[in-house]
């Protein structure tokens, strides 16, 4: 309705649109982290020590397949080899030892010319130079046991990025020096297609993982999220809000404790407004109970008023007091039974078309006010409106200003544009009484006539917008800590003032007679001194007026007449 | 109508008959009470009274009752004591036909100046006569006849159809209505006016529904045609 609440209420539900996932801190992303988190531990250990496994296996298992091999065809070669073969002999039997489709070899021996002789197999591959210096040393190192077997040693290298073994033996009592050389490029190969593959493994458990985790929120979050719209509805006033509770877990624990603090809470809601409706009853009761003696007793005081000068003068005093006082206590009834029906929501709109400015002389003119107050008020501006209530409100502005204020007091009347809907209510005095809100809230929709014809805007300058009345005194002001408090009940601003005239209960009411229009009052203090009282009156009013609606008889065919009649003849009359 | 105006005063309690009696008397009325709407209408018939003062809660039949029944013979002005003015007791109490209503507590001063315009409207105030279509006003005579026959019109009634027909084809607005017929305040309250409206309606027009005569002005008020 205001202008300052819907930017509030709009970042609001925009940060509550923004989905849970996105949300760094929620719950929802804590858990598939967590989730992803122990998946990933367990796929990468897994994976690793299956990793690890196979490729010490694999590797085992071809290494020792090409040791036993190489070591078998060693010893079967070299022995067919004379002591000292020449190198032709070890060219033959290193190509006997090897393939190129196995491992290749290197045999060296001494020549019978006492000159080394390095055979390979295959020049282009395997020389001795690729035999790296720390297995020919640990090859070349004699061995201290006497076992016919000579030992083997291997290695493994890499040529040119490619993996291989190496490996080495020197064939007892003198025989050749044999080295072997095996590509591990297949092994290599298959350990790569196991890493991928296990790779993949762990990337799927991490989707797995995470999906699951997806899965578990939503199942955790789902009443954890209804709960907190629940909680937001109990917020709002839907006091009726209750759970579904099911199963035995933590959350239809909550589920249940939400549910029992709501009812309580609308329990309690009740019995406080059962009690209020109660006081309030009684209040509009007893006011209405006060009126059947109070009737009696002023049938009398005219009588009594008249008689009194003729009384005894001890007793006239008396007998005045009791006229004066039982015309206050009147009053003070007749006030009560205005607040009960605003309480109860029964105050009812009468409107009329009025001449604004005639209103108010008319009422400062009943009140013998036209003295003291300076009216600053166009005539014709016509508005749509409850006479007596208007009556009410500014009979109670003006006369709060004589009272409080100090001369001289003003009164000005102006009209202005339709303001951006409700938008003057935003600064609404705290004493907003539940009719106030029934009436002041209940549709905007202010086309009370619909027809074109109906519009009575433009030649009587009563177009939709609002009248603008501001009574300002010149007194000391309002202090700023009372303010707030001008508008409520039995509130007096000078404690002192133990018994003014006032019934207490004036502004508050003028609030009220305001609101039921759609209007507002707005208190402040003038800059250049005293107190500024603002009354706003949309100049139709929202709620159909049921005076035209009761027999409408369609006068649209000359709607012109009508107007140019009405007003021509309302004014002169005035409103004395 | 004469003299001394004679009051008929039904109310039920009695603090409040026994202090409007004497209220009244005070003002120069001569007052008749009754303490129920049966003996109020016994009264009525026996007596004669010119103006009928009536509360509108009664044991046995109501105030509303009791206005039916009296304007089922009689078009003598009522005056309603009612307890609420924003009540559906106005409203109820102005269909059955009162002419005004006082809210209670009322000093006697202003049931007196009520009193007074309600008993005025039934005075003469020109001898001429006006028509509009088959509605014949005499004003010498104070009747209304349509189609030559004598309509039954309240003295509020009357004086309505005699401002309005003062400015035939003119609108006249509710506040307008209420100061020349009802001599009220600037706070009249115009459901006196629609009431009254209504009323005259269903008694001169052919269909009150679709009113030809009487004819309601949007935003304005009333206004007396001549039908075409």
């Amino acid at each position: 309705m205001t202008d300052a609440p819907p930017p509030a209420g709009g970042a609001h539900g925009l940060r509550r649109r923004v989905p849970g996932l996105l949300r760094l801190s929620s719950l929802r992303l804590r858990l598939v982290a967590v989730f992803a988190l122990v998946a990933l531990t367990a796929a990468v250990s897994v994976s690793g020590i299956a990793y690890w496994l196979n490729r010490d296996a694999v590797l085992t298992r071809a290494q020792n397949s090409a040791l036993n091999d190489f070591r078998d065809s060693l010893q079967r070669n070299a022995a067919s080899l004379p002591v000292q073969p020449t190198c032709a002999s070890l060219n033959n039997a290193a190509n006997r030892i090897g393939g190129p489709d196995t491992y290749q070899v290197v045999l060296i021996d001494t020549t019978p010319d006492n000159s080394p002789c390095a055979a390979t197999s295959n020049r282009d591959v395997f020389t001795l130079d690729d035999v790296p210096a720390s297995l020919q040393r640990a090859v070349n190192t004699p061995h201290s046991k006497d076992d016919n077997r000579y030992h083997l040693h291997w290695e493994r290298i890499s040529l040119q990025g490619h993996p291989y073994l190496v490996a080495g033996a020197r064939v007892n009592d003198g025989g050749p020096t044999g080295y072997m050389l095996k590509s591990l490029d297949a092994e290599r190969k298959d350990l790569n297609s196991l890493a991928w593959s296990l790779g993949i493994a762990t990337l799927l458990a991490l989707i797995g993982a995470a999906l699951l985790a997806q899965a578990a929120g939503s199942t955790v979050l789902r009443p954890v999220r209804r709960l907190g719209e629940a909680a937001q509805r109990l917020g709002e006033g839907h006091l009726d809000t209750r759970l579904k509770v099911s199963g035995t877990d933590e959350l239809a624990d909550l589920s249940r404790t939400f549910n029992s603090a709501a009812e309580a809470l609308e329990q309690r809601v009740a019995e406080l407004s059962a009690r209020e409706a109660a006081s309030r009853r009684f209040v509009a009761d007893m006011s209405h109970e006060l009126r059947t003696p109070l009737t009696a007793i002023t049938a009398v005081t005219d009588v009594l008023e008249d008689e009194a000068e003729a009384l005894d003068p001890m007793i006239a005093p008396a007998v005045r007091l009791v006229v004066n006082e039982t015309r206050r206590l009147n009053e003070l009834v007749e006030t009560l039974m205005e607040v009960t029906r605003f309480d109860a929501g029964t105050a009812k709109l009468r409107v009329d078309e009025v001449d604004v400015a005639d209103m108010i002389m008319a009422c400062m003119d009943a009140r013998a006010w036209l003295d003291s107050v300076e009216l600053d008020a166009p005539r014709g501006l016509l508005a749509t409106l409850d006479p007596r209530r208007l009556d009410v409100i500014m009979a109670n502005l003006i006369g709060n200003a004589l009272k409080h204020g100090g001369s001289p007091v003003r009164v000005s009347l102006r009209k202005e544009a339709a303001p951006p809907a409700g938008a003057h209510r935003a600064g609404t005095g705290a004493a907003e009484a539940p009719a106030g809100h029934g009436a002041g809230h209940e549709g905007t929709g202010r086309d009370r006539d619909g027809g074109p014809g109906d519009d009575a805007g433009g030649d009587t300058g009563a177009g939709d917008g609002e009248i603008v009345i501001e009574v300002s005194d010149h007194g000391p002001g309002i202090p700023e800590e009372v303010l707030p408090h001008v508008f409520d009940r039995f509130y007096k601003a000078d404690a002192s003032r133990a018994r003014s005239e006032g019934s207490g209960l004036g502004l508050s009411i003028a609030l009220e007679n305001a609101h039921i229009h759609g209007g507002d009052i707005t208190a402040a203090n003038s800059p250049s001194g005293g107190a500024v009282f603002t009354l706003r009156l949309p100049v139709r009013p929202h709620e159909d007026d049921t005076a035209d609606t009761a027999d409408a008889d369609g006068t649209s065919g000359r709607p012109s007449e009508g107007r140019s009649d009405g007003p021509g003849n309302g004014t002169p009359g005035g409103a004395r | 109508m004469s003299g001394v105006p004679f009051l008929l005063l039904i109310e039920d309690d009695d603090a409040i008959r026994t202090g409007l009696e004497l209220g009244l008397s005070r003002q120069g009325h001569r007052v008749v009470s009754a303490a129920t709407g049966e003996d109020g209408l016994r009264l009525l018939k026996e007596q004669r009274p010119d103006l009928i003062v009536l509360d509108v809660m009664l044991p046995g039949i109501d105030g509303f009752e009791v206005c039916r029944r009296i304007r089922r013979t009689d078009q003598l002005p009522i005056i309603l004591l009612t307890a609420r003015s924003d009540d559906i007791d106005v409203v109820v109490g102005l269909e059955s036909g009162a002419d005004d209503y006082v809210i209670k507590p009322v000093q006697p001063r202003v049931l007196d100046a009520r009193i007074r315009a309600v008993l005025r409207r039934g005075e003469r105030d020109s001898t001429d006569s006006a028509a509009f279509g088959p509605i014949v006003i005499d004003r010498s005579a104070m009747t209304v006849t349509k189609d030559g026959q004598d309509l039954q019109l309240t003295p509020t009634e009357l004086r309505l159809l005699l401002e309005l027909s003062r400015r035939p084809g003119q609108a006249l607005s509710r506040q307008q209505l209420l100061r020349l017929v009802w001599e009220h305040d600037y706070l009249g309250d115009s459901r006196l006016v629609d009431a009254c409206v209504q009323r005259l309606r269903a008694k001169i027009e052919d269909v009150p529904s679709s009113p030809t005569l009487i004819r309601t002005v949007r935003g304005v008020g009333y206004r007396l045609d001549t039908p075409q």
